[in-house]
């Protein structure tokens, strides 16, 4: 049965097709439209997938939608009504955003007129994350902002039967919180959550750790949080009231502020909240479902230090690839489980990079090599602590770039974070880079419990050899890679490593600032041409600005 | 706590109050920093 997937109207539209159980194809939405986190109806998406599997619409048997938008119009008219002239405007906005985002209408725009399946929010989270899982048992805790009305689940995977335990409901919502803080630190709700992250290391974590708790109050396995200190209910222009600012003794900080040591203590002190609670959900998955291993879903499963405090309960950890709203699409899907990679998106042939890059000969010089030869010599321009953009393949599905739209660094010097930072990224100093390594070599740099394919596991590192990719506390956030993975990445870890003793790479997302990551090869050069990037490798073309 | 303090940690924090204020009024000015939950 060929499916279409698709997550749309909140966060990291996309989509997906499938057949059976096999994922055809997915990408995010704002690949397309180069808008990051867009969330609008993945049209773009679509039309790639139906092109890029050539699929007719008129052979998509059903639609999964992965959210409900009765149970979802449920949850807002009630808080809407909680205070019906505050919300006089917005409540007028939201019923012309529904009417307008009907998907039986955006559908049949398409030509589509057939079933359409909608599935609980939070079900699409777990089953994307369980069914792509190795497990066949397993503890399944999702957490994010909202779904229709739950914020946070505890489902229990048995054989192909999902079974929700425990849910916690809006606006009660540790994603919520996380991202009103991120908010009231300066940076943009939905993105600027990883910077928090990054931030915390550098903090006090006790600081305001005592503030915070005010606003949360557990009971023995829920947890509730007051909404004095919150508008989410009826304001779409700020997350927090006066109150909150009170409660915490400083004022939000606006984007261009500096950020101060302050702000790095309430980052930490959030971090730690943060993690305080995610504990204490894992032991409750672990009391009610007593199995040994966990699969984490939600937007907040891209929350890698927490991530790695499942091991205080369960043997096995898995975190998907694509946790956030764009999984779910595929989640929606799925039925059953399914092993596939993470790269289900556009790819070019050599035919067609060719003829792009020749419109580009009076700016760049162009080498045609073969793969042996293109690996060695990457990774001979890598050790001698250049910068290359690596164009391959089919792209990543995720916010992850794992190795086909990649910017590839050497970790050796310290100065290479500063250099890409606020050279090529042109993004804040204190913010982390990943590392790559090759699986069977990841020992000797990291403290890994298992292999971390999609990144998002943050680990104490074992070795001061790779300064770059050391995060102030000593911790990285780990890429493990084998042949079976990605084998042209694999490769060149290995020759890096032939040639240094050191098979690892510093491994960012293929985008400058603000950009979502590079789709195609036009936008590779272009981007490529603007940046102090040294060189591009388009498949097996290297290349060299004039 | 005698008056003069008492009278100093008012008008301090009237004069917090104001900047949370003020802080929160530019950022409904700007592009809407919220989670979407709507």
């Amino acid at each position: 049965m060929i499916k279409l997937g698709i997550s749309a109207f909140y966060h990291d539209s996309a989509a997906c097709i499938t057949n059976g159980n096999l994922v055809l194809a997915a990408a995010e939405e704002e690949r397309f439209t180069g808008i990051k986190h867009d969330s609008s109806f993945p049209v773009n998406a679509i039309k790639w997938l139906l092109r890029s599997t050539v699929t007719d619409i008129s052979q998509i048997e059903e639609v999964h939608w992965y959210e409900n938008p009765e149970k979802k119009d449920d949850r807002v008219k009630t808080i809407f009504n909680k205070r019906p002239i505050r919300t006089f405007f917005l409540r007028q906005r939201y019923k012309k955003d529904r009417k307008n985002n009907s998907p039986e209408a955006l559908l049949k725009n398409l030509g589509y007129t057939g079933k359409i399946i909608y599935h609980d929010h939070h079900y699409s989270h777990a089953a994307f994350s369980y069914y792509t899982s190795p497990y066949r048992d397993a503890a399944i805790l999702t957490v994010d902002g909202v779904g229709e009305w739950e914020t946070t689940t505890i489902s229990k995977g048995e054989g192909k039967e999902i079974k929700k335990l425990i849910s916690i409901d809006f606006p009660n919502s540790l994603g919520m919180l996380y991202s009103t803080i991120t908010s009231y630190l300066g940076f943009r709700p939905n993105e600027g959550e990883y910077k928090v992250m990054g931030l915390a290391p550098y903090g006090n974590k006790t600081k305001y750790i005592n503030k915070l708790y005010k606003v949360l109050t557990n009971t023995s396995n829920k947890y509730f949080i007051n909404q004095k200190y919150f508008t989410w209910e009826y304001s779409n222009r700020v997350m927090f009231t006066k109150e909150l600012c009170k409660l915490l003794d400083i004022p939000p900080r606006l984007p261009e502020e500096p950020l101060t040591q302050e702000h790095k203590d309430l980052a930490a002190s959030l971090q730690k909240l943060y993690e305080n609670e995610f504990i204490k959900l894992l032991e409750t998955a672990k009391n009610i479902t007593k199995s040994n291993n966990i699969c984490l879903g939600g937007g907040c499963a891209y929350n890698g230090v927490a991530n790695a405090l499942a091991y205080k309960y369960f043997d096995k950890v898995y975190i998907p690839f694509a946790p956030s709203d764009a999984g779910s699409a595929i989640g929606a899907c799925l039925d059953n489980h399914s092993q596939f990679s993470p790269y289900l998106g556009t790819s070019f042939t050599d035919k067609q990079v060719s003829k792009i890059l020749s419109t580009y000969k009076e700016s760049i010089y162009i080498f045609k090599l073969s793969e042996d030869k293109l690996i060695n010599t990457v990774a001979d321009i890598l050790s001698k602590q250049k910068i290359v953009a690596w164009f391959q393949g089919r792209m990543e599905f995720g916010a992850r770039a794992l190795g086909n739209r990649s910017i590839l660094a050497s970790p050796v010097l310290p100065n290479m974070r500063e250099k890409l930072n606020k050279v090529i990224k042109k993004r804040e100093g204190f913010r982390p880079f990943a590392p790559s390594v090759p699986l069977d070599n990841a020992d000797r740099f990291f403290d890994l419990k298992e292999p971390s394919p999609y990144m998002n596991k943050v680990v104490k590192g074992k070795t001061k050899l790779i300064p770059s990719a050391t995060h102030i506390n000593g911790t990285c956030r780990v890429q493990t890679v084998t042949a079976l993975q990605n084998p042209k990445y694999f490769k060149l870890l290995k020759e890096v490593g032939r040639l240094t003793q050191i098979p690892v790479l510093l491994n960012t997302s293929f985008n400058l600032k603000d950009q979502t990551i590079t789709i195609s090869p036009k936008q590779a050069i272009e981007r490529y041409l603007s940046s102090d990037i040294d060189f591009l490798v388009i498949n097996n073309y290297l290349i060299r600005k004039k | 706590m005698n008056i003069k303090d008492t009278i100093k940690k008012k008008l301090e924090d009237l004069k917090k109050d104001k900047e949370y204020k003020k802080k929160i009024e530019e950022l409904k000015k700007r592009d809407p920093f919220v989670y979407k939950n709507f």
